[in-house]
């Protein structure tokens, strides 16, 4: 049983309702911000466990909301999973060096999705060959 | 009209013709033309190699280059330089052909005069800028569809997601209990969300395709893996059709030279085909084997007991978009480009895709990889004139991520960008830069083989560990790199010993010293 708090960042309110429905049906507590600026407040006042990171955000976008997290001694420790509909050539590589965990491309796999999210946070997990994205060798 | 010096080539042996040539452009009151004149087509070619030509004007009866072989002579050295050629009055036929070699246009010697000469010219000019010009626009256009076409699926991407993510939620039970009806409807909405999303994946693949970004990394690889996988992934779904679908693969199935993961895409694509089009209760078979008509190919076979392919489309179904007509309604599920990308992807790797088939009895679909020959790759360096003090040398570049490597694309994209460069910092026909040798899990290893002595190793180390060093991409991704040489014990050749069993004991050689370097450095062979 996890209550670790996960902050949603995506612009896009369906996905917000979405991930929430899911998210809180696996114990977790979901807290939301529909742009860059907003992300960065949110995180510093409830300093989540995660943080699931569209990319093409309003108010700076996902690259830029990672930089001003890595600024920050204690926001840079947070870990970032980035969740977009980018194409993943272009944009995977950059998202991890940027300091993400993993890049996931929309539609994701339900099992897959919380599969990531257990293993960045550092949960138990149970299906580890739905991980490789996290991209830790 | 733009009044800007034509300069015009002329090429003409006859002192008579060329003379009337001239009279004529000067007749023409055109000060704005030059004339650069000479009688034979070496000095003609030479003078074109220098630049500076607007417009040829080229006999086609010269000394040095009798027809038309001086017009695709001239075409092939400046393709962009407009050509008009000059032809005897019974040579009408000549002057066509000169047309579809890329001329712009013929003239008949007696028939010219000033003003008639000198439109030509200019036309030529100007059609040959046309030209150019709708090709760039062709180019452009393609380059735009392709970008639409990706900017268009990621689009889709975003609603496609929040479909899946409701119907998934309600499915799950997630949002209160559901019927046995509500339920299946909605497992059926799920499965056709997968499907889109799949033809999003083809769509995107095929503009990969069209603009030559398809990445394939060859390696030494077992055909084994591919296909065990495959099966045991659609064993689920034929079962569930009641399909038996198996495989045969020989235990000493040689090596393949592919690229792993392309060949899986391609088996994935055959066998859910195959799946899509078994009658329940079928059969679908795959073998593998050494394929009969080349032995340096391995052939795959898979063979259904489906609806069948009529002859007159067997060949039409490998194309972009091809839909059979009579497939049923399963068949007219899809884009139309699995077959064409497996085409694509088993082409790029050196192999053929086919198909044979009789109409209600089954296909049997073959795809043909080269197999992984270490002599092969190896003997072009041999053939070479070997000095006596030469030996043959391994040079090993060690890749290794401080920090640990980010992600396994960061890896494979690295260890791209390191093969290019390996392979640039070598001297083709002398060196040859080998494929991935083993898994690599710790570090990745590049190795290169030379016949060379010494000294020369020596050089080659040295420029590549400069080269290595110099490249800002690994330097910037935290990449350290180890160069190393060192010699295979002498494998000698004795005095009638054929160049090939020569190049086999070599290979073995090679591989056996590579072996002895991984299991130093712990990879697993």
């Amino acid at each position: 049983m996890s209550n670790k708090t996960i902050l949603i960042v995506d612009d896009d309110p369906d996905v917000r309702l979405g991930l929430n429905i899911r998210l809180k049906a696996n114990h977790y507590n979901v807290i939301f911000a529909a742009d860059g600026m907003a992300s960065l407040a949110e995180a510093r006042k409830h300093m989540p466990d995660l943080i699931i990171l569209d990319l093409g955000l309003p108010a700076g976008d996902g690259f830029s909301v990672m930089e001003r997290l890595k600024a920050n001694d204690t926001l840079a420790l947070i870990p970032v999973i980035v969740m977009s509909a980018r194409d993943p050539s272009a944009n995977r590589e950059r998202a991890l060096k940027a300091g993400a965990k993993a890049f996931l491309q929309k539609p994701v796999d339900n099992a897959k999705l919380l599969a990531v999210i257990r293993k960045a946070l550092g949960e138990k997990d149970l299906t580890p060959h739905l991980v490789h994205d996290l991209g830790e060798v | 009209m733009n009044e800007k010096t034509v300069r015009v080539l002329l090429v003409e042996d006859n002192p008579g013709d060329a003379r009337l040539m001239r009279i004529f452009l000067a007749e023409a009151g055109s000060s704005a033309m030059e004339l650069k004149h000479f009688a034979c087509m070496s000095d003609a070619v030479n003078h074109l190699q220098r630049g500076g030509v607007d417009v040829v004007l080229l006999d086609l009866g010269l000394p040095d280059a009798q027809g038309l072989g001086g017009l695709r002579q001239m075409h092939s050295i400046a393709p962009g330089v407009p050509l008009v050629v000059l032809t005897g009055l019974d040579d009408e036929t000549t002057a066509a052909q000169a047309l579809q070699e890329g001329a712009q246009d013929y003239l008949i010697k007696g028939q010219i005069e000033s003003h008639g000469l000198l439109r030509a010219l200019r036309y030529a000019m100007e059609r040959q800028r046309m030209q150019v010009e709708t090709e760039q626009i062709r180019k452009q256009q393609l380059q735009l569809k392709d970008e639409f076409l990706s900017h268009v699926s990621h689009e889709l991407r975003s609603p496609l997601s929040a479909i899946y993510q409701f119907v998934s939620i309600l499915v799950d039970g997630l949002a209160g209990e559901l019927r046995p009806e509500q339920s299946e409807y909605l497992r059926i909405t799920l499965r056709n969300v997968r499907q889109l999303e799949s033809m999003i994946a083809d769509l995107l693949e095929v503009t990969r395709i069209q603009a030559g970004k398809l990445n394939i990394e060859p390696q030494g690889a077992s055909l084994r893996d591919a296909i065990t996988d495959t099966v045991s992934m659609f064993e689920g779904s034929a079962a569930a059709k009641g399909i038996t679908l198996s495989a045969n693969i020989p235990a000493d199935l040689p090596l393949a030279y592919v690229d792993p993961s392309r060949v899986r895409q391609v088996l994935i694509n055959l066998v859910s085909n195959a799946v899509k089009f078994t009658a329940k209760g079928g059969e679908i078979k795959l073998q593998t084997r050494i394929f009969e008509e080349d032995p340096g190919l391995l052939v795959v076979e898979i063979a259904d007991s489906g609806c069948g392919i009529k002859p007159e489309v067997s060949k039409l179904i490998f194309e972009r978009l091809y839909q059979a007509s009579d497939a049923g309604e399963e068949g007219r599920k899809g884009l139309g480009l699995g077959l064409y990308i497996s085409k694509e992807l088993v082409a790029r790797q050196g192999g053929n895709i086919w198909v044979t088939s009789e109409p209600q009895k089954g296909s049997n679909f073959f795809f043909t990889v080269p197999i992984f020959s270490l002599a092969s790759l190896i003997s072009p360096i041999l053939t070479n004139e070997v000095k006596l003090e030469d030996a043959i040398a391994v040079l090993v570049v060690e890749m290794d991520s401080q920090d640990g490597w980010l992600s396994p694309d960061l890896r494979i994209e690295m260890s791209n960008v390191a093969r290019t460069l390996l392979q640039r910092c070598l001297l083709p026909d002398l060196d040859v830069v080998l494929p991935k040798m083993g898994p690599g899990d710790a570090q990745e290893l590049f190795f290169a083989v030379a016949c060379t002595n010494k000294h020369g190793a020596e050089v080659m180390s040295k420029r590549v560990r400069e080269q290595f060093r110099r490249c800002e991409r690994l330097q910037q991704a935290g990449l350290t790199f180890t160069v190393s040489y060192s010699f295979l014990p002498p494998i000698s050749r004795s005095v009638n010993e054929p160049m090939g069993e020569y190049a086999e004991n070599v290979a073995a050689g090679v591989q056996e010293h590579i072996n002895t370097m991984m299991i130093a450095r712990n990879v697993p062979t």
